[in-house]
């Protein structure tokens, strides 16, 4: 923390003072070291790779497994073998049942302008048709959608969500790799590098549109048409941030479901089990869904990373520990390039207005991090 | 045959302790694991040899030694010592390879383990009277520097506590043994069931009362057991192994053979007060274990309850009941010797057994999972849950002892339940919940850690589900030791109505 | 073959045994690289196996004797334990239940806990669980039926310990244990008595031997209230009951069998054990009171209920309790009808709310609302199911409840009483429960509710057809009157009871947001229901306090009492002072010293004998 100056500066009242005013000074939220470096890259190199994965199948489902309603092997991206089958049963094989997880945050959670498009009488209508026709023939299902009329719409909607998942994990994916890629060119050598790179990602993809069309006996069916207006950055990964990094859903392995306990919040947007929030102890254990995307980190680790981990007490017993915390420490460097991306005005402004809003905002930033895992993670490696 | 049993260790003392004092780590490891690992597997071959039919003693050795004394070195083998021996072997092997490799001092240690287990095999073996008196003396020193060297904190006090208590058991059975003898004129001390048989009651009432509380602190029984939870607590976990595995046997092997098996008459008229006192037992060591925090602490006083059980069984008299103490014995052995096992590895990796620090053991990745399994297994069968050998080894004595004593055996029931209770609550706190920070950097725990744990396990689960093949080793002389001159009359007030339809039951 | 697969019936229970043993690679973390799946699928493979073979057998045995198969177990002096099995069309049907049940609960199980990285541990405990209960389906020995219901005792504690890591699994899991185990030991000393007083533990025995036995009233009644503590327990009857609304923090898919077929074993062994019962008319009163007790407190306690798993849990303990009361009273039909379609009907409506529960993520009907457009397959399972647990006409609750009111109509008018009492309360609540979570408008947890995948569906939709083919079954097994001698009289009453409490039920005003009432004895009633009368603290400052008490008694007694007198006497004393720290350091010689007393004593004594 050697970079803080000392050129004068408006004291925060904040109890994360100390990390308003790193961002402030251009740091991170994560502090800066050379191991934080070595497992934030390393660790985003396997996401890439499990979200590369992740977002192809998200976006098969959505356009070639339309409201089927069997889809045996809706995980086989159409490439149907019997070694892939037995490879699939045998449990060798990405977990996209993650991926899945984390889209029903999404559609859970809401918020942003996929959410309220979904809402709207032009999805309804454009969802109807879509319907209609793939249901075209179909007299039990018709039957059924005629009974339960709200039944076809939520799929499609949920349909939706699987789609722009998967077009926002396809930018984060490729943008992880390009990371790692520019890691082993070094070109990356601090934390501040890689919120910088992920931050110009995010800006580059920011009005990227957000669309969803499905061929239905050969005729397109637009179901998000580019005129909705749906972009990346506003409409898919601010809402993510919010369901996926902050809400998620309460683990079932660490929370109490029972109403008279009244463990969990009735109000979905209070809740706190997220990414950002989650505490890495249990991870393998029951319960706990994250297991999963740490369970196919650990298949794409790369040497430098598998090696730095060998070197804890517990060596490979309890990896998926490990890559639990890294992943922590690399959301966290997300969640920074997020907050910059965001930010009102330019972090280095000298108008003291500007300032001040742009401390407004962060400590707006910083209420939802109080009880994070940010806190456990600022004393390691320093 | 049976001398081998012996002399194996013996010679493994001996080399040991021989050794160079830098080859004392490795090889002196190596040498008393081979020699564990032989007696056991000798003592097994004579388990396949042994004619389970036949109510003799078999592989019988007798060489004349002291005649003036009247002791002989007279060993033999039958139903009751058989398994007593095996499990001796089994988990002498079980504490050599538990042992710390770096263990302090390590040619004095496995010498002394050696030794040990050559006192434990001789008292088995023994058929005269003075040669088992000196087989219990032989065991009692190594134990105790076993523990005064090795132990915890307070090793010191507990070893000191444990050997004037053993050795006051001593000699009470020593003074018991001379009684016999003495009384009866007899010219030597060899065993011979029918040794008190002309004595006058009130004469065997005295020797009874004598040798009843000898073996009575070894058990231990309440009110003399308060050496065993100390000794526990500060022994190491090899030791704890041996100790409730193998030691406390000793007690209620002799309680068979020489109380019961020695004044059938004096004893079946002391059984309903016996029996009572077995009940005060397993109440009593059931409930003071509810109240404990240390780990250790608990299962010592889960064993004072479970010994109570064979007091209970032997004080019936019958030979189901008789079967059922002989199989209670080995699974106490067994289930016991588990129980400390894992406490041991658990303190090991944590540096603590306290039950109310302790928490979320099971976690996966940074717990002790398998361990944390195992210790649930454990924990059921000492509760006895079907399927295990806890619970055969229960029925057998209850359903063994409910015709002659129904209220005392429907008491010690309730030992059993509140067994779960203790039981549970310790694999509750300790194994489930969220692991605290404070443990979240246990060491790895190694295969090392485990093997012991899984083999006994297996064999719980084994024994639990195939009973038979321990039942008829035992069956015959444990009947015959019933039926033959002088035996036991206790009569049952409950009788199976399939010989007597029309019995009413007087009892309640 | 077919003798064959009959002659194997045995392997029935042992499939499923086998397929939790095939898991442990994968449920002690042997495997890490792959997933747990596979574990999944051999326990799937294993209970489709199990439920084929029992099917084949099942089908032989109709319209013939009962078998019997004996195992001989262990011989013992005068005991010879012995594991007897019979096969009749009862028994099979029990364990077809079983088996099929589990199927579907597994399957279900796929799509519910499919993002569980421990499934094979959740297998592998309902592989266990299935084992134990097809085995206690077959068992004709006490001796097997005990051991089997100790097994499920176990596996209940497991599967509700399954997410050992929160908070209240950790207190659910040890009080399911503790209050089974707690009827557990009262009826080991059942069996214990009565194995030694009858001579041998296989139920046909058992009967020939109630027929003769005398026994004096007092003994009898012990006997016979210690052999319903078991089942007690297990049914969760009043005062052991408290363990099922704590088991629900368990994973659903296990809640679905312990709903249906868990709490029937229970039952199924009070049915087996009740010609042995006769002997005693102190425990079937018993029976008969704790059944009313159970049948009316739970159905009103699941009125109060918010927790929509606990809602439906409390009306199984009502319903467990019309069987109590149908066993002592020695009507084992009505006992057996009401088993067999609570069993169905409760099994549905539990998969339904687990379909709910995944979607919305929360247990509380007070947060939902709005669901039945857009989840068919699930308000239709609940619908179904809740039909067929209630006494709507033609469906299977319509005729086990119709059953019992033509056996009391006469005789024990006050016990029509209370089966139209619970017919109407289950009533009120089903409504109650489906107008807060299927009707009304969509609250911020039910916005987003598409309907659950295909392995969750599938299930759903096929224990609906199976719960409306309930009547066709009981047709089948020509269980069903004649319409000739169909009695609207009875079965009218027994009808409008049911839509009286619908009736209540749609009109009563259901508050989403839980607002306590303001009048005090309005206040006081839901508490005192929701809060299950307080037995818990009833519990607390009974049983648990006085155990822990004597513990502490004891405990101090032997530190300071025992130990310290031993101390006092000073012995030890002596030696732990300083000496101590001697012994420590100078071991040799201290070593010496104390063989020397060993060795003189032991001289001095010989030389003694000598002389």
């Amino acid at each position: 923390m050697n970079m803080v100056s000392t050129r004068d500066r408006i004291t925060s009242e904040h109890p994360l003072a100390s990390l308003i005013y790193r961002i402030e000074e251009g740091g991170a939220l994560l502090p800066e070291s050379p191991d934080n470096v070595v497992e934030v890259v390393g660790i985003l190199k396997s996401y890439g790779h499990v979200l590369d994965a992740y977002w192809q199948n998200l976006v098969y489902i959505a356009d070639h497994q339309f409201l089927e309603l069997f889809p045996f092997f809706k995980y086989f991206n159409g490439d149907v073998s019997t070694k892939k089958l037995l490879r699939h049963w045998w449990h060798d094989r990405i977990n996209y049942e993650f991926a899945e997880y984390c889209m029903k945050a999404m559609l859970y959670h809401g918020g942003g302008g996929l959410d309220s498009y979904l809402d709207s009488p032009e999805f309804t209508q454009r969802a109807q048709a879509a319907g209609q026709a793939k249901l075209k023939g179909n007299f039990l299902m018709s039957g059924v959608t005629k009974a339960f009329p709200g039944f076809l719409p939520e799929q499609i909607r949920q349909l939706c969500y699987y789609s722009a998942l998967g077009q926002f994990w396809e930018v984060m994916s490729s943008m992880f790799l390009v990371l790692s890629d520019r890691y082993d060119r070094g070109e990356i050598h601090s934390i501040n590098d890689v919120v910088q790179h992920v931050k110009n990602g995010l800006v580059e993809a920011a009005s990227k549109p957000i669309t969803y069309t499905v061929m239905i006996d050969g005729k397109p069916y637009d179901i998000i048409p580019k005129s909705a207006g749906l972009t990346f950055l506003m409409d898919t990964a601010v809402p993510y941030v919010e369901a996926v990094f902050f809400r998620s859903f309460p683990f079932m392995g660490t929370v109490s479901y029972n109403a008279q306990a009244q463990q969990i919040s009735p109000e979905p947007e209070r809740f706190n089990y997220g990414a950002l929030y989650a505490d890495p102890l249990p991870v393998g254990g029951a319960g706990i869904p994250p297991t999963l995307l740490m369970q196919d980190m650990r298949h794409y680790l790369p040497d430098y990373l598998h090696e730095f981990y060998q070197h804890s007490l517990r060596g490979e017993e309890d990896l998926r520990v490990h890559i639990c915390i890294s992943f922590q420490k690399s959301m966290f460097c997300v969640t920074t390039a997020a907050i910059l991306g965001l930010m009102p005005h330019p972090v280095d402004t000298t108008d003291p207005q500007e300032r001040q809003t742009n401390r407004t905002y962060l400590e707006g930033w910083m209420n939802r991090l109080v009880d994070s895992r940010l806190v456990s993670l600022q004393d390691c490696g320093v | 045959m049976l001398s081998l049993l012996i002399a194996l260790p013996l010679l493994g003392t001996l080399i040991v302790a021989l050794l160079p004092e830098k080859h004392g780590r490795l090889t002196g490891r190596a040498i008393a694991f081979t020699v564990a690992i032989l007696s056991f597997v000798w003592s097994v071959l004579l388990g396949f040899k042994f004619d389970a039919e036949l109510t003799s003693l078999q592989f019988v050795e007798n060489l004349p030694w002291i005649a003036q004394l009247g002791l002989s070195y007279r060993l033999g083998l039958d139903g009751l010592s058989l398994p007593l021996v095996v499990l001796n072997g089994l988990l002498t092997w079980i504490a050599v390879y538990s042992t710390d490799p770096d263990i302090q001092r390590p040619r004095l240690y496995y010498s002394l383990i050696l030794l040990l287990n050559a006192g434990v095999v001789g008292a088995f073996l023994s058929h005269n009277l003075l040669l088992f008196f000196l087989f219990y003396e032989l065991e009692l020193i190594p134990l105790y520097f076993l523990i005064g060297i090795w132990g915890g904190a307070r090793r010191g006090y507990a070893a000191t506590k444990f050997l004037i208590y053993t050795a006051f058991s001593g000699v009470l059975i020593l003074a018991g043994f001379l009684g016999v003898v003495w009384l009866s004129g007899a010219d030597s001390f060899e065993y011979n069931p029918a040794l008190a048989a002309s004595l006058p009651l009130s004469s065997q009432f005295l020797l009874l009362g004598t040798l009843l509380v000898g073996f009575g602190i070894k058990i231990p029984l309440v009110p003399f057991h308060t050496w065993l939870p100390d000794a526990h607590v500060e022994a190491s976990t090899p030791v704890s192994v041996l100790l409730a595995g193998v030691l406390l046997k000793l007690g209620t092997y002799g309680l068979l053979r020489f109380n019961q098996g020695l004044f059938p008459e004096a004893w079946a008229i002391a059984a309903p007060y016996l029996a009572t006192w077995a009940v005060v037992s397993v109440l009593y060591g059931a409930f003071t274990a509810i109240a404990q925090k240390d780990m250790k602490k608990m299962v010592a006083y889960s064993s004072i309850g479970h010994m109570g059980f064979i007091l209970l069984a032997a004080a019936a008299a019958t030979p189901l009941s008789n079967l059922g103490a002989m199989f209670q014995m080995v699974s106490h052995g067994l289930i016991s010797a588990l129980l400390f096992l894992l406490v041991g590895v658990v303190y090991k990796k944590t540096g603590t057994r306290d039950i109310t620090v302790l928490r979320g053991l099971l976690n996966p990745e940074r717990g002790l999972p398998l361990i944390g399994s195992l210790m649930i297994a454990g924990v059921m069968a000492s509760a006895g849950i079907p399927g295990m050998m806890g619970f055969i080894s229960e029925f057998l004595v209850f359903r063994g002892s409910f015709p002659v004593f129904p209220v005392q055996t429907l008491l010690s029931m309730v030992g059993t339940g509140l067994t779960a209770v203790y039981l549970l609550l310790l694999v509750n706190r300790t194994f489930f919940g969220r692991l605290p920070d404070q443990f979240s950097n246990l060491p790895r725990v190694e295969w090392r850690d485990r093997i012991p744990g899984i083999i006994l396990t297996v064999l719980i689960i084994l024994w639990g589900l195939q009973p038979s093949w321990l039942v008829h080793w035992s069956e015959t002389t444990l009947t015959a030791m019933l039926t033959g001159p002088g035996a036991i009359a206790t009569t049952p007030l409950v009788t199976p109505s399939t010989t007597s339809p029309k019995t009413s039951l007087k009892v309640l | 073959m077919d003798q064959f697969l009959f002659d194997t019936c045995w392997w029935i229970p042992c499939y499923g045994l086998l397929g939790a043993i095939l898991t442990l690679p994968w449920s002690t973390g042997l495997v890490r690289q792959t997933g747990p799946r596979p574990a999944a699928y051999f326990n799937l493979f294993m209970t489709v196996v199990a439920f084929l073979h029992g099917l084949f057998v099942f089908r032989a045995t109709l319209g013939h004797e009962s078998q019997e198969f004996i195992i001989h177990w262990l011989k013992a002096a005068d005991l010879d334990l012995s594991l007897a099995l019979e096969v009749s069309p009862v028994s099979m049907g029990a364990a077809e239940l079983v088996t099929g049940l589990s199927l579907l609960a597994q399957f279900f199980a796929l799509g519910y806990m499919e993002k569980d990285w421990a499934l094979a541990r959740f297998f592998a405990l309902m592989g266990f669980f299935e084992a134990a209960m097809s085995g206690l389906a077959l068992s004709d020995s006490l001796f097997l039926t005990y051991a089997l219901l100790e097994m499920l005792t176990l596996s209940t504690y497991l599967l509700v310990g399954f997410w050992y890591a929160q908070p209240l699994v950790v207190t659910a899991a040890r009080d399911a244990f503790l209050t089974k185990r707690v009827g557990d030991v009262l009826l080991l000393m059942g069996v214990v008595a009565l194995a030694s007083m009858a001579g041998s533990l296989n139920f046909n025995d058992l009967y020939e031997w109630a027929e003769t036995a005398e026994l004096n009233p007092v003994v009898s009644a012990l006997l016979g209230l210690a052999l319903i503590a078991g089942p007690i327990g297990k049914c969760a009857q009043f005062p052991l009951h408290l363990w099922l609304d704590e088991a629900m923090e368990g994973p659903n898919p296990a809640s679905i069998l312990r709903n249906s077929v868990v709490v029937a074993c229970g039952a199924y062994v009070l049915l087996k054990l009740q010609p042995i019962l006769v002997l005693s008319p102190v425990a079937s009163t018993a029976l008969v009171v704790l059944g009313t007790m159970t049948a009316i407190g739970a159905s009103l306690v699941a009125i109060a209920q918010i927790d929509i798993k606990r809602a439906l849990a409390h009306s199984t303990s009502a319903y467990l309790g019309l069987v109590f009361i149908a066993i002592g009273t020695q009507w084992t039909n009505f006992a057996f009808y009401i088993l067999f379609a609570h069993a169905i009907a409760k099994a549905l409506l539990f998969m339904s709310t687990g379909a709910v529960i995944v979607t919305t993520s929360t247990q509380d009907i007070t947060e939902m609302g709005g669901l039945w457009s857009r989840m068919p397959a699930t308000t239709t399972a609940y619908l179904v199911g809740s039909a067929g647990l209630i006494s709507l006409l033609p469906l299977g609750g319509f005729w086990a409840m119709r059953e019992g009111v033509n056996i009391y109509w006469v005789d024990a008018p006050w016990l029509v009483v209370v089966i139209f009492l619970v017919n109407a309360l289950t009533a009120l609540n089903l409504t109650r429960v489906f107008r807060l979570v299927f009707l009304g408008q969509p609250q911020p947890k039910t916005r987003r509710a598409p309907e659950v995948p295909w392995m969750m569906a599938i299930p759903l939709v096929s224990l609906s057809v199976i719960t409306l083919l309930v009547p066709v079954m009981l047709q089948g097994l020509s269980f069903l009157p004649s319409w000739d001698y169909f009695n609207w009289q009875t079965a009218l009453p027994l009808v409008l009871s049911g839509a009286a409490g619908c009736l209540v039920g749609s009109t009563i005003y259901l508050n989403r947001t839980w607002a306590r009432p303001i009048q005090a004895p309005l206040k006081f009633i839901q508490d005192l229901l929701a809060y299950d009368f307080y037995v818990q603290r009833l519990y607390e400052v009974t049983v648990v306090w006085l155990v822990s008490t004597v513990s502490r008694v004891s405990a101090w007694f032997d530190r300071y009492v025992l130990d310290g007198f031993v101390n006092l006497v000073g012995f030890v004393s002596i030696f732990s002072g300083e000496s101590l720290k001697y012994s420590i350091s100078g071991q040799s010689q201290f070593y010496l010293l104390t063989i020397l007393i060993g060795v003189s004593i032991f001289g001095a004594l010989l030389t003694f004998v000598l002389h």
